[in-house]
């Protein structure tokens, strides 16, 4: 699909800083992202999610400021709706509702569309997924990656301009990696990814990588995730040290 | 104890919400206003005979829904046969059965945005009045569906016990359970306001 360049899909970040109970955890962090796929990397603790629910509004920066497609997302929710999405790391924090039908249709109603619109939405995202047989299934009874589908399609149709992904393949079986990897190629919005596997980050543009919660190294995708991924190696080596022969 | 899925598709579900909401409301009204024995069994059984309806995986899975009830309607008998006052412990051991399985069939059978939407009419004066009502709608929903997964996360809590311990858990596991539910409620909250947060919606269609 092509995508809708509009000028102001532009994700800024300005001096920003996160501290959780007084001990700083991102920043400063001053970035303009504007690429179609960026993809976030760093070691666990390094500030990732941190990042992800700044950028998505959950959390407002320390200091500093947040702009993404013109608005401020912590400030205002209702601008936020249709600026950006959030994919938690876990499916099982996200889902609200009993059913995927409901799942979907609660972010519609909160955009103001009627229920009957509301209604129309629904079917034409699970027909999109080929999913239709899943509308009156039971979100618990769903396996991760269900789940996880299920999100991703709670958030699609609302129709952000961004998605945010935390992690979104932890826990899923290589087919159903591909399978999610193949659904989200698709997605028209721009994406912001975190992900621990260099290989989930296939066609993406840019790569940011943190580090303790500064900027790391910041650049086109394949070079800087070929240094994070020898760097891993080396750091994992060292660890490799301590372990007896035998 | 309370469900919101029901493992299958029932005529019960074709019914408007808040027909069956009414129509339980009038039931529990009439069991509380008698104290005779046989109206009462024959309530419970009339209530037994609607989950029979509704076919025998349907009446299987309200069963276990209500099995954990068998504590405190074995304590009301005690308490009863105790004091000697077995006729009233009876009709109290019915009339409570009767009541908590028939709501249990309205929740079964009802989808929560149902029973959101029947909630957002009733509210509708105060909505009139200026206030925004979504908040408590919401409330009502989260409340429906984190109990059942809260009981959940306490059977999991003493089979983590009992893994490690002879022993039964007891009181020890009410502190880390309020904490999981304290971090459940962090999730939900954030869920919600990555959705938007409580934003009052319009009122254009929700008396449909
Ligand atoms: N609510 C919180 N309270 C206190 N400290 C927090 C909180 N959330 C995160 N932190 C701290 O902030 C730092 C960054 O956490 P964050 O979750 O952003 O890391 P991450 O890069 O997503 O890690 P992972 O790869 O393990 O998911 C960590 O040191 C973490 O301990
Ligand atoms: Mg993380």
């Amino acid at each position: 699909m092509a995508p809708v360049d509009r000028p102001d899909d532009l994700l800024r970040l300005e001096d920003l800083r996160v501290a959780h109970d007084g001990c700083d955890v991102l920043g400063p962090l001053t970035l303009d992202i504007t690429a179609r796929r960026t993809g976030i990397v760093g070691r666990n603790g390094s500030g990732k999610t941190t990042l992800a629910r700044v950028v998505a509004g959950l959390q407002a920066p320390t200091a500093g400021r947040v702009t993404i497609s013109g608005i401020d997302p912590a400030k205002d929710r209702r601008g936020a709706l249709d600026r950006v999405g959030i994919l938690f790391q876990n499916p099982d924090h996200q889902i609200i509702f009993p059913t995927v039908e409901e799942e979907i249709t609660f972010g519609l109603r909160q955009q103001g569309r009627s229920k009957a619109e509301a209604a129309a939405a629904v079917t034409a995202i699970l027909t999109r997924f080929d999913k239709l047989h899943w509308r009156a299934a039971a979100t618990h009874s769903l396996s991760q990656g269900q789940k996880q589908l299920v999100c991703l399609m709670a958030v699609l149709v609302m129709g952000p301009r961004w998605i945010v992904l935390d992690e979104p393949f932890s826990g899923l079986d290589i087919a159903t990696r591909l399978q999610l990897m193949r659904h989200m190629a698709r997605i028209e919005a721009r994406i912001l990814m975190i992900s621990h596997d260099p290989e989930s980050f296939a066609g993406y543009d840019r790569v940011i990588w943190l580090e303790g919660g500064a900027l790391r190294e910041d650049g086109p995708a394949a070079p800087v995730l070929a240094r994070f991924t020898a760097q891993m190696r080396h750091w994992g080596d060292a660890d490799d040290l301590s372990h007896l022969a035998g | 104890m309370i469900s919101l899925t029901s493992p299958v598709e029932t005529w019960a579900h074709r019914w408007p919400a808040g027909l069956k909401l009414g129509l339980m409301s009038l039931a529990t009204v009439a069991l509380f206003a008698t104290e005779d024995p046989a109206i009462l069994g024959a309530s419970a059984f009339g209530v037994a005979l609607l989950y029979a309806s509704a076919g025998a995986r349907f009446a299987r899975a309200g069963a276990r829904q209500l099995w954990p009830l068998w504590p405190f309607l074995v304590l009301i008998a005690l308490w009863h046969g105790l004091s000697g006052q077995v006729a009233a412990g009876v009709a109290l051991t019915l009339r409570l059965l009767a009541a908590v399985a028939l709501a249990n069939f309205v929740t079964m059978t009802t989808r929560l945005s149902a029973m959101i939407e029947v909630a957002a009419v009733l509210l509708a004066p105060f909505r009139r009045l200026g206030l925004s009502t979504r908040a408590l709608e919401i409330s009502i929903a989260l409340v429906i569906r984190f109990t059942p997964a809260i009981a959940r996360k306490g059977g999991l809590l003493s089979e983590a016990w009992r893994a490690r311990s002879r022993r039964r858990p007891g009181w020890q596991i009410v502190m880390p359970l309020a904490a999981l539910a304290i971090d459940d409620a962090d999730h939900v909250a954030d869920a919600l306001k990555a959705r938007g947060g409580v934003l009052p919606i319009p009122d254009t269609d929700q008396k449909g």
